[in-house]
């Protein structure tokens, strides 16, 4: 039975890049990946130490339809590992590739797809939330009279800051990782 | 061709390029990865990623249809409107292989 460990660690939505190298440093330090689960618990296993590229990829549409999805990736050599909140996880060890530096996506326009993709499938949805639901509610429960009503101000005021820094969160950092590949 | 295709495909990716010309005959994601490798000497290797969001991509645009599915590969061939749009780039790369011939230099 191999020694196992577990690890708590918070990546924001557009962090993928981070994760990736997170992992990566596990498996060089004698940790093999075996899974993550909610709401950022990773899971290891102890292993030789390895230089292993992982990848992260969002795509819905792979999801769809996983089998072709995961072929692809197989005939390229890639391990498909499993799928967290949309993303799909894989690896290749270094000593397998031609290229050293070899990654899941070989051109800048197909970064940013990937880029677009999380925007649209993450964070938008929380931007239908914030419009729909905490701005109309904060500006009712203002115009409401009863305890009850300043409660639930107070409540959506809290959100409304909530959502609104992690919001600037995810603008400036899709704008660093949109930076980095023009 | 409307002005959408034009916008995001004239002119394309290297890889858009490449997909394109290899569906001039029925093939999958991956027997491109590999003819292309074979074309290029090994130097573009196109990565599984960047494959399948250009080929859904392309296929939801029309520039390619599937065909039929084998072993899990999804085969495609090009369409009417994506050998539009090969000619189109052809000719781009044509006029630009003539210039640079004529003003080299060195």
């Amino acid at each position: 039975m191999n020694e196992k460990k577990t690890e708590l660690r918070w990546f924001s939505v557009p962090e993928w890049k981070k994760e990736e190298q997170y992992l990566r440093e596990r498996h060089k330090a004698g940790w093999r990946f075996t899974g993550v689960t909610f709401p950022g618990f990773y899971h290891f296993e102890a292993c030789e130490p390895e230089d292993v590229v992982y990848q992260l990829d969002y795509n819905q549409e792979g999801l769809a339809h996983k089998d072709e999805y995961v072929q692809m990736f197989r005939d390229c050599g890639w391990e498909y590992l499993l799928d967290f909140v949309g993303y799909s996880y894989f690896r290749k060890p270094v000593s397998e590739m031609d290229d050293k530096n070899e990654e899941i996506f070989c051109d800048d326009a197909s970064r940013l797809d990937m880029i677009r993709r999380t925007f649209k499938g993450r964070v938008l949805p929380l931007v239908v939330l914030f419009c729909c639901i905490i701005v109309p509610q904060l500006l009712m429960q203002f115009n409401l009279e009863r305890t009850i009503n300043k409660v639930l101000f107070g409540c959506y005021v809290v959100l409304f800051v909530v959502y609104l820094l992690l919001f600037m969160q995810f603008g400036y950092q899709y704008w660093k990782l949109k930076k980095e590949l023009e | 061709m409307d002005a959408h295709i034009r916008k995001v495909y004239v002119p394309m990716t290297e890889t858009g390029f490449y997909i394109l010309l290899c569906l001039q005959d029925e093939m999958h994601g991956y027997s491109i990865v590999q003819k292309v490798e074979a074309m290029t000497g090994g130097d573009i290797r196109l990565s599984p990623g960047t494959m399948y969001g250009s080929l859904s991509k392309m296929e939801k645009d029309g520039l390619i249809r599937f065909v039929r599915e084998e072993d899990k590969r999804k085969i495609y061939v090009i369409t009417d409107l994506g050998k539009e749009v090969l000619q189109l780039e052809m000719q781009r790369i044509e006029r630009l292989y003539r210039n640079m011939r004529e003003e080299r230099r060195a």
